[in-house]
This record gives C-alpha cells, sequence and structure tokens, in this order.
C-alpha cells in the first residue's frame, strides 16, 4: 500500500508535512531523498551507528529503522529542526565551544540523542549522558567532548565566550558551526538533478576466476539499467596503486579477483533499477580458488601465487642497520625477546564511501569524500587516458578518514561511468561494502629482541617484522619502510638491525591506517622496555627515561637530531602521577578479588612527513578589494582541525585578525597542492606552507606601505592601515589594481621537509622533525571474565606548540580510543563481521577520563614551534595498555586483539586465579 | 524492502483478518529486528501488518500480585515503569540493558520474544521467572514457548498481546554483552520462588534453556559459592567470532553467580 491519497501525515520539525513514500519506506531515507533534510546521515542503515537519530515523538530512534507507515501521526525532529530562529541553540554552541565535533557525521545522532535527554532530563549526571548517546558511535573525538558539551549545555553556566587571538587560541573549527547545524556537506548529501546511480557488483570469493556471459541480455531484461561495465570498458589504465611502479589494484577485476568484496562489474542507471538488482542474477560465472590466509601461509614453499610477478608472496622488504646488533645483545647484562601478533584493523569511518562525478566536455569533475584530493587526479586521469589537467576533484565534507580515505575508492570508476555515458553518476557504498573494499590496517607478525647494560643503557635492538599487505600493494611499501626506522622506539642504542617484509594474501588490501605499521611495532618495542627494567630491577619509567632520545642524540638511522625533542619532558610530567598511582596499587594489592589493577606506561616516536621523500606543500592567501582575505587551502580536513589552524597560522604570520578570512578548501581547480592529509604532516608542512604564505602577503603590504617588519596591520573594509611607531600609513584597496580573481594582492608559500634518502642500510635523514609522547594506562582485569577495562589514560604529549589546544586535545583522545580498540577488540576478518555490531570499534562506554599534558617546548621546523599529533596520538596507547594487563595479571598476551576469551585463555595457562 | 502492502490495524480482529487473508503476511512491531532483515532481503513477504497502532496490545498493570506486560510495550517504558522497578526490578534492569535508547524506544517485549533470536535477553526473563505468555487464542508457558532458534510456539495466525510474570521472591539478571550491540554473548537469569530456583541461560545456545544443574545446586543453598563445584559443559553452545563454546560454557556459570549474588 502506498501512502493513502493525500500522502502520509507528520509534523516534521514543528511543521505539518506529507510525504508521498511508500509506507515502508524508511524514515532516514524519507528525511534525506524526499524532503532534503541531509543533516539525518546514514552510516550503516542497520541501526548499528545511531548516525541517523532522530526524535520521533520526543524520543531518539534510529531514523534508519522506521519505516514511514509507522509515523503517521507523530513529531518528528532533525537536527535541522534544533537550531533556534536566530542561530544554534545552547546545545549545538555547547558542541562547538568545547570542540565535540570533528568530522562531523556522527555530530547530528549525537544531537539529537544529547537533545531527547536533555528534555527527560535537564541536569543530567556524566552516566546519564553515556546511556543517552551510548548508541551513537564516533570514530574521531574519544567521546570526551561529546560528554562534557552535552553536561555543559545542562549545567546553568552561561557557555565560555570563544576567546580571540590566532597561534595558540583555543578557536572554535571554522567548519564547526556547519557541522552542528548538520548543513556540512559529506560524499553522500550532494547529487545533481537527474544524476544516474552506480553500483558495484563484488565478488563473494576471497580467490576466483571468472567468466561474464551476456550482460546485454541480462540489462535488456533489467529496463533502468542503462549501461553495464566490465574491465573493458576502462579507457585508460585498469589499475590504481600509491607507487608510481604498483598500480596494481584494478579499478574492475578482470578474470581474476584477489580478495572478497573486490569489484567485478559496474552497475549504471536508475537508482531504482541498480537497488533493484540482485547480483546473483547477474551472469558471472565463477570458479572458486583456494585462498592464502595469513603470512605463513603466504610464505609457505607451495603456496599459491597471489600476483604472478611475485612467486615468493613478498611484495617488498625495509631495513635498517647500525652498528653489530649481534655483538651489542651478547654482551649484555640483560636480554628480552617478544612475539607479537596483530590482526587486520577496519577504519570504521562512520562516513562510507560516497560521491558523484560529472562530465564537462573533454574534463571530468568528481565530488567525493577523499583525504588526498591531488592524488585522486592523477589517478582518474591515468583510467582515463587523460591529462591531470582536465581532472578536477572537489572534496566533500570527510565523515572520518584515518588513512583510508588515501586510497581511491569511488573516484576512478565514478569518472570512467560518467565519461562513457556523459551522464552525472552517484554511487554511495554501503556499509558492508565499504568495510569489504576499503583498506585496512595490516596484520604484522614480530618478533623482536633487547639488552641492556648493568647501568640500565640499552644496548641493542633487533627486530624483524612481516606485514600482511593483503590482496594489492596499497600503502604496503610504506609500512615496510616506516617501520624499521621506528621499530626501536625512541631510545638511544649502540646497534640495531630491524627488517620488515611487506606479504601479499587474498585479505582485504592493507593500506594506511594511522601509524603505518608503527603502533604495532610499539607494542613489541614496549613490551621489551618493561621486561628490561623488571630484569634489571630499574622503575619502567625511570628506565625509559635513561634511555631516551634528547636534542644531538643519533638515531639507528645514523640521522642527529636538533632541537624540538622532548621525549624527556613527557616522562618527567609524568613521573609523579606515575609514583603515586603505583604506589596506591601497591597499597591495594592482595585484597582485590576477581578484579586486578594495573598500570602501563609506553612511548612513542613518529617521523612528521613521508619518508625520505619529497612532500611539499603550497598555499595562497589573497586579498580582495573588499578587505576580505581568501586563503586557497589544498589541505583535507577529515576532522582532525586542518581548515582552522591554517587559518589561524596564515593569520598569525600576516598579523590580521582570523575574522577576516574566507576559505576555498581543497579543490584542486582552486586550490594549490598541499599533499595528502597523512603522515600527521599538514601541522608541519602545510601549517609552514600558510605561514609562508601569510608572510609573503604581509611582506608585499609592507612594501607597499614602505613599512618596516614590525608594522602592525589593520584592515577595516577597503582600508588598510599600516602602524609603525607613530607613523600611519593608509591604503585604499579600491585603488590597487586587482588581478586574477579581483585579488589585489596575493601571497603563496611552499614548504617541503628537508630530508635526506636512506642508504641499503637506511643509514640518512628520513625525517625533519618527529613527534614524542608518553602515555600511560590504569586498567582493571577481571580475572574470572578476560575483561579488561581501562579505568584512566594519562597523555603526555611533545607537539612542540599547539596551534589550537582543543583541537590537539581531540586528536589525543580520538587517537586514544582507536588505540584502546587495536588493544583490546578489533579484529577485521573477512567475511565475517563486515558490520557495526560484529565489529567492535570503542563506544562512549569504552573509552575513560583522560588527563592530557601538552609539552610546548616549540620544535624548531615547525610554524610557530607546531608539529603533528595525529597518528602520535594513537602508537603508545595499545603498549601501555598492554603493560598494564601484564602489570595486573603477570600474563603478557601475544596476541591483539586481548579479547576476553584471548586473556581468559592466557590466564588459565598461567594459572592465574581471581 | 519492496513491493509488499503495509497495514496499520487498529483491533486484534484485524489483525485476524489480515492473517488469515494473506498468507505471507508477516507482523512488526518495533522493527528493531525485522527491519533490518527486510533490508537484507532474508525476509520478503506480500503484506506486513504494523501492530504499533492497537492500544489494548500496550500497558503494563498489576495482577495476581505479579505483572502484566502488554505485547507493544517498549522495552523503554519497561525499564522506566516504576511499577516494574517495584514489583520486578529484575526485570527493570533487564529491559535496561537491551540495546541502546534508539532500540529501548521502538523494540517491544512481544516482537523480541515472538522472534526469539538466541542472544535476545527476554527469553531469560520469562523462563528464568516462569512467566505465561498470552496470545491471541490461548495460554503458553514460557519453557513451552521458545521451542528453538528464532521458533516460538506461536501457530501462523496466532500472536503474543501480553506476558504475566510471577512476583519472584529474589531474582536478577546478569549478562556478558556484546559491546557493540549489547545482546547477550551469554546472559542468566536466576529466580528464587516458592516453587524452588530457575536458571534460565540466553546467547549461549540456539534458544534459551534452564541450567538445572546450576538449579540443583542453588536449591539447596542459594549462594554463589555454591556454584563452585559444578561445571557447565560446552557441548552444543554458539560458537562465533565473539566467543567460543568454552568461553560460553565458563561465561554461564560466572555469569549466574554474579547473577546470584546480585539477586542477594
Amino acid at each position: 500500500m502506498v501512502a493513502g491519497p493525500g500522502g502520509l501525515r507528520f509534523v516534521l520539525n514543528g511543521r505539518p508535512v506529507r510525504s508521498r513514500a511508500p509506507a515502508g519506506a524508511r524514515l532516514a531515507q524519507v528525511l534525506r531523498e524526499e524532503f532534503g533534510l541531509t543533516g539525518t546521515k546514514i552510516g550503516c542503515d542497520a541501526g548499528d551507528c545511531g548516525a541517523c537519530t532522530v526524535l520521533l515523538d520526543g524520543a531518539q530512534v534510529c531514523a534508519c529503522l522506521v519505516p514511514v507507515g509507522q509515523i503517521e501521526g507523530g513529531r518528528v525532529v532533525t537536527v535541522e529542526g534544533l537550531a533556534e530562529k536566530n542561530g544554534l541553540d545552547r546545545l549545538q554552541r555547547a558542541f562547538l565551544i568545547t570542540g565535540a565535533a570533528q568530522c562531523g557525521i556522527c555530530t547530528p545522532g549525537m544531537l539529537m540523542a544529547a537533545a531527547d535527554l536533555l528534555a527527560r532530563r535537564p541536569s543530567p549526571d556524566e552516566t546519564e549522558v553515556r546511556d543517552a548517546i551510548g548508541g551513537v558511535l564516533c570514530r574521531c573525538t574519544g567521546y570526551r567532548k561529546i560528554v562534557e558539551a552535552v553536561l555543559l549545555a545542562a549545567s546553568d553556566r552561561p557557555l565560555p565566550t570563544e576567546p580571540d587571538g590566532r597561534m595558540g587560541a583555543r578557536r572554535i573549527r571554522l567548519d564547526g558551526p556547519d557541522k552542528v547545524a548538520g548543513r556540512a556537506a559529506f560524499g553522500a548529501d550532494r547529487r545533481p538533478r537527474e544524476a544516474l546511480e552506480l553500483r558495484l557488483v563484488r565478488s563473494p570469493h576471497h580467490r576466483a576466476r571468472f567468466g561474464i556471459g551476456d550482460l546485454e541480455g541480462f540489462r535488456a531484461r533489467h529496463p533502468g539499467i542503462l549501461r553495464i561495465l566490465t574491465a573493458a570498458d576502462i579507457p585508460g589504465r585498469n589499475g590504481f596503486g600509491i607507487y608510481p611502479d604498483l598500480k596494481d589494484q584494478p579499478v574492475l577485476a578482470a578474470g581474476e579477483v584477489r580478495h572478497r568484496g573486490e569489484p567485478v562489474l559496474a552497475l549504471v542507471g536508475t537508482p531504482e533499477a541498480v537497488r533493484k538488482v540482485d547480483p546473483e542474477e547477474l551472469p558471472i560465472a565463477w570458479e572458486p580458488l583456494p585462498p592464502v590466509f595469513g603470512i605463513e601461509a603466504a610464505l609457505a614453499p607451495d603456496a599459491p601465487v597471489v600476483h604472478a610477478g611475485r612467486p615468493d608472496n613478498v611484495l617488498i622488504e625495509g631495513r635498517v642497520r647500525r652498528g653489530e646488533v649481534e655483538t651489542a645483545l651478547r654482551g649484555s647484562a640483560v636480554r628480552a625477546e617478544i612475539a607479537v601478533e596483530t590482526s587486520f584493523v577496519e577504519h570504521a569511518y562512520i562516513e562510507p564511501e560516497a560521491g558523484f562525478a560529472v562530465r564537462r566536455g573533454d574534463s571530468i569533475e568528481i565530488f567525493a569524500t577523499t583525504q588526498a584530493p591531488y592524488m585522486d587526479r592523477e589517478e582518474v586521469a591515468a583510467v582515463l587516458g587523460i591529462p591531470a589537467e582536465r581532472v578536477r576533484i572537489v572534496p566533500s565534507a570527510c565523515g572520518g578518514g584515518f588513512g583510508g580515505k588515501l586510497d581511491v575508492s569511488v573516484q576512478p570508476i565514478l569518472a570512467v561511468a560518467a565519461w562513457l555515458l556523459d551522464r552525472p553518476v552517484r554511487t554511495v557504498w554501503s556499509r558492508p561494502e565499504s568495510m569489504a573494499a576499503s583498506t585496512k590496517r595490516h596484520p604484522a607478525r614480530i618478533r623482536a629482541e633487547a639488552g641492556a647494560d648493568t647501568e640500565g643503557r640499552l644496548t641493542g635492538f633487533r627486530f624483524h617484522g612481516d606485514f600482511d599487505t593483503g590482496a594489492y600493494a596499497s600503502w604496503g611499501p610504506t609500512v615496510a619502510q616506516r617501520v624499521p626506522v621506528h621499530a626501536t622506539g625512541p631510545y638511544r642504542l649502540r646497534a640495531a638491525l630491524c627488517t620488515t617484509r611487506g606479504i601479499y594474501t587474498n585479505g582485504p588490501p592493507a593500506g594506511a591506517f594511522r601509524g603505518f605499521g608503527v603502533p604495532q611495532a610499539a607494542i613489541a618495542h614496549e613490551a621489551l622496555m618493561d621486561m628490561l627494567a623488571d630484569r634489571l630491577g630499574m622503575d619502567r619509567l625511570e628506565f625509559r627515561l635513561a634511555n631516551a632520545l634528547r636534542p644531538g642524540d643519533v638515531t639507528h638511522c645514523g640521522q642527529r637530531l636538533g632541537d624540538g625533542v622532548a621525549l624527556a619532558a613527557c616522562l618527567e610530567r609524568l613521573r609523579p602521577i606515575w609514583r603515586e598511582e603505583r604506589d596506591r596499587l601497591a597499597a591495594g594489592r592482595g585484597r582485590e578479588g576477581p578484579l586486578r589493577r594495573g598500570l602501563g606506561i609506553a612511548c612513542m616516536w613518529y617521523g612528521l612527513g613521508n619518508t625520505s621523500m619529497s612532500n611539499p606543500s603550497t598555499m595562497e592567501v589573497g586579498l580582495s578589494q573588499e578587505g576580505r582575505l581568501t586563503l586557497y587551502n589544498g589541505a583535507v580536513d577529515i576532522g582532525q582541525g586542518s581548515a582552522t589552524i591554517m587559518v589561524q597560522l596564515c593569520a598569525e604570520a600576516l598579523g590580521l585578525p582570523m575574522e577576516l578570512f574566507d576559505q576555498v578548501l581543497g579543490d584542486t581547480a582552486r586550490t594549490r597542492d598541499a599533499g595528502k592529509t597523512s603522515a600527521s604532516r599538514q601541522t608541519l608542512v602545510s601549517g609552514n606552507a600558510a605561514r609562508l604564505a601569510g608572510l609573503d602577503l604581509r611582506r608585499q603590504i609592507l612594501r607597499l606601505a614602505n613599512a618596516g617588519p614590525d608594522a602592525e596591520l589593520r584592515l577595516e573594509g577597503s582600508l588598510l592601515e599600516v602602524r609603525e611607531g607613530g607613523r600611519l600609513r593608509e591604503i585604499d584597496l579600491r585603488r590597487l589594481v586587482p588581478g586574477e580573481g579581483g585579488e589585489v594582492l596575493r601571497g603563496i608559500g611552499s614548504w617541503d621537509p628537508p630530508t635526506e634518502p636512506l642508504d641499503a642500510d637506511g643509514q640518512g635523514v628520513p625525517y625533519a622533525s618527529y613527534g614524542f609522547a608518553a602515555q600511560m594506562a590504569l586498567v582493571e582485569v577481571d580475572l574470572e571474565l578476560g575483561t579488561t577495562r581501562p579505568l584512566r589514560i594519562w597523555a603526555a604529549h611533545d607537539v612542540g606548540r599547539a596551534v589550537n589546544p582543543t583541537l590537539v586535545e581531540g586528536q589525543i583522545e580520538g587517537g586514544i580510543a582507536q588505540g584502546i580498540g587495536l588493544a583490546l577488540m578489533e579484529e577485521f576478518v573477512p567475511g565475517r563481521n563486515e558490520n557495526l555490531h560484529d565489529y567492535l570499534i570503542p563506544t562512549v562506554g569504552d573509552v575513560p577520563e583522560i588527563e592530557i599534558h601538552l609539552i610546548e617546548e616549540g620544535d624548531p621546523l615547525g610554524p610557530f614551534g607546531a608539529k603533528g599529533v595525529g597518528e602520535p596520538a594513537l602508537i603508545p596507547t595499545a603498549p601501555a595498555i598492554l603493560n598494564a594487563i601484564a602489570d595486573a595479571t603477570g600474563v603478557r598476551p601475544g596476541r591483539v586483539p586481548v579479547t576476553p576469551d584471548r586473556l581468559l585463555a592466557a590466564l588459565a595457562a598461567a594459572k592465574v586465579q581471581g | 524492502m519492496y513491493n509488499f502492502t503495509y497495514h496499520r490495524p487498529r483491533t486484534l480482529a484485524e489483525v485476524a483478518q489480515l492473517l488469515s487473508a494473506n498468507e505471507d503476511a508477516k507482523l512488526l512491531a518495533g522493527g528493531q529486528t525485522f527491519i533490518p532483515t527486510l533490508k537484507q532481503r532474508l525476509a520478503q513477504p506480500s503484506d506486513l501488518v504494523d501492530l504499533s497502532g492497537i492500544a489494548e496490545l500496550k500497558g503494563i498493570r498489576e495482577e495476581g500480585g505479579g505483572l502484566t506486560i502488554g505485547a507493544t510495550t517498549t522495552h523503554a517504558e519497561v525499564a522506566g515503569s516504576e511499577l516494574v522497578r517495584r514489583l520486578l526490578p529484575a526485570l527493570a534492569d533487564l529491559a535496561e540493558s537491551i540495546g541502546d535508547p534508539q532500540v529501548r524506544n521502538l523494540g517491544t517485549l512481544g516482537g523480541s520474544i515472538s522472534n526469539n533470536d538466541p542472544a535476545a535477553d527476554y527469553p531469560a526473563g520469562l523462563v528464568g521467572l516462569g512467566a505465561t505468555v498470552r496470545t491471541s487464542k490461548r495460554e503458553i508457558g514460557a519453557e513451552d514457548f521458545f521451542t528453538g532458534m528464532f521458533e516460538t510456539a506461536l501457530e501462523e495466525d496466532e500472536i503474543v498481546t501480553a506476558v504475566h510474570f510471577p512476583k519472584p521472591e529474589k531474582a536478577a539478571y546478569a549478562k556478558f554483552p556484546n559491546p557493540a550491540s549489547r545482546y547477550a554473548i551469554v546472559g542468566v537469569f536466576v529466580a528464587r520462588t516458592g516453587g524452588g530456583v530457575r536458571v534460565a541461560v540466553t546467547g549461549a545456545a540456539p534458544c534459551v534453556f534452564r541450567a538445572t544443574e546450576l538449579e540443583n545446586a542453588l536449591a539447596a543453598d542459594f549462594s554463589p559459592a555454591a556454584l563452585d563445584g559444578v561445571s557447565v559443559p560446552a557441548d552444543g553452545l554458539n560458537e562465533d567470532i565473539h566467543a567460543s563454546a568454552e568461553y560460553r560454557a565458563h561465561l554461564v556459570k560466572v555469569m549466574a553467580k554474579r547473577a546470584v549474588a546480585a539477586a542477594g
């Protein structure tokens, strides 16, 4: 039954409306498609993520699970209905001031869940807030600032006002108002009128050959399907990949699939027609082949070969060698060895891949969710066989990336379809296909050994890690090269030998995920530090501090570090807390029953930017006759806040307030290449470019005013004042000749971190600058259940200088949440948990209190001393938790994640009982 | 979810009529399990009969010292009811532990037990308390109602109208939840009544069951320590990505002890 004549009536955001949708259509879809209210997001379409949470008769519900027939006569409120007439409501403003929205994709759902609570309980406590938002997943924030925002909104305190200032100020993120209002346009939120829909048909097999039958006949039986694309339809190169010589991943598979979820066909047609197709009806003849799963199987002598050119399934090897490691280890007073095994980890951004493509003459434009518009442009150009200049990438708001949106996803196939059909084409991946097809964190199999002398100084360090790169190379080579540089941890050593291999298997392609293999390696080196300290009878923190890299030290790559190495300060900041907590634990020992508490500590270092490779960024800033500034910012903000801090840095260098700035973001037709949002590089690299662009514009202004470098600028409409001592020069911008885009002045800045190539032994200068950190975790292990509950995390991070402390804290809290997931719950198993109820990510209940200490000693290369924190935030968390488990139980599980059943088995094997 | 006819009847008589007229009709209560099933095309009914508009299926009332709860009463209504909190706090706790607020606001008692998901919470509550299921045709004891994985004693044209729960002396529910869905990996409902001790286990096996060994031990001594010597076999227990059968067997005992401790 379709809705009765006149449609189905309900009240939407206070207005009576009628829907013409069939009664069985889901509310989420109806809100977005019929009413254009795209503030309600669809993250899973299965009631797992809560992004589509709306109020139905005042109570929060998942709009994706409500057939509209059920709401006849009801009242629905969406995020668009929250705002008051004169702007955002108190809850939305509280989200802004606390920094509770990062990527913003979960924000509408969070707001509605909180609004439900506040309507029922005007003064909730923290537990009630956590319960109320417990059904909405956030992958960015670690939930801390969201809880803080709801409590702030509920309080009777006036909301704090936004501070003034630029560098170092807790400014509200510039994209925040759009995100809390539900206005930010993510990949699925825009579509050209008359856009066709594209749906990929994917392999149900992990490895198979296939033949395609009569597609034309199939199409004839399915009116509305206009075209079915196969590998043969790709106009240019049917392959993509991060490295120029490793374009091994096909846009559409040609005759053979290497992982489950690999696309083989693309259906293009009307949305109704493509959605209706049952993939099993397609004429594809599958011949399944035995798949290769796991590193051991791939390295077996008789293993099936995943790629013909790599008979041993080894994609790449990496190596760093300094000194004689054997000698150093042999001469050690104590030695320790560790084996660690980790799993595939899914990025689980709440926004699945989505976008659209439009052909304009001999050019193509793509609007899509991405972390790397310029790389997308190169890939799409090659796939279409056209010059890159004829491809324009316009990044949508990015609903989380974490490395998973560095590889192209929807872009190439959308481009091919729009190119061939000459019609706009859109696609939105479902949650299961996003999880099956997107890249993962590399599973690692690590063995490491380290030694120390009687004085507690580290001697030698040996490490070998095999990394399962899955079916395609993706960022496998980056992992293989980055890990040996970091595998020792941030410590002084006499000798080291660190080797890695990237291994092809029939798992999902493993690519970039916050840390490029370093988080896995850190689990090993931090276990070794605890074991060595224990064997020497030394305090675990003091042992790390004694060996911590300091300015002037030489790394195992032979790089002499300059200033901007503040690991010791991180450890010293934690030291009093460490001692106090250890004493408290010691006092409580022996009367815990089945619950055992433990305290763990871990350190990390992370090279910012690409490894020994040029990775420049260029920014421009223009000044218009009207007195507005425009930052042409090609750095994609994936939630971390680059769209805000680039303006803070540029404004600081220029000496004018942020309020005068507008921005053009990411669009490859309008911004310069700022490089990828990866490797924690945007603050350092693009931040310097933004600073230099601001300085360049300032220099031009000062020249016009014939003023010295310390002059003060003021901009009042078209009147630019330059004040120096008692002297005031006024420049009327309307009298200057406008150039391109109507701007009278334009500054430009470029920066590339100074690195040097690594030789065959990994000796050189891999990175210009490093982030350092130490974190502590207090956990409680339930010996009867095998569960581990983090109770509190302390994080001391050397960030150089915080451009925006609120955003820095947000990165750290979010990184810690992902570290908790890595340590305790996240394990992707192809074909088994391609959804957000079987694949577990931390919910609000899993993230404990986090105490952050920002160490701001300034980095000599950073813009105003700042450096990146995106990946450093995550790396020490899992090692700290694992060390805390060992501290609590005496058992050190070698397999990550430490799920309850694994820990219980390990406890049983070691005969640990409550 | 395409191509079905949607009905929203107002009375049970209309429901009966619709069910007898449409052989492939399916019932829709809160939809929290059924809508995802439809989306995955695991079910393709011709007709969907939405029960949310039927007033006589709603409500919570005291009856014979116990509680009678209408089939389309939501989990949130049970969790938030002063009456349930006073007479049967263990049941209020159980309802509060289901899913997340979104699920509790729409999901219903009748929907949950008619679906009989092996990991659902309510089956443990019903069997643990020795509840009676009232249907459009008859009354069925809880143990006879849950017949297998996703299977119940309900006939094609029969619907649950209410559940009657007797008041126990003591009761508690302890659950080891899936951290995402909050479904029970293992949930144990323990109740002591004049008639003895009942221990109902959900999540562990294809269908809710009574753990008679545990019941016997607790009948002699209603304390957690009474279960120390009892072993729970892993045979026939569920095995999935979240837990092995052995781990589930272990959980049955631990959660039973914790439920006994909570019952006081």
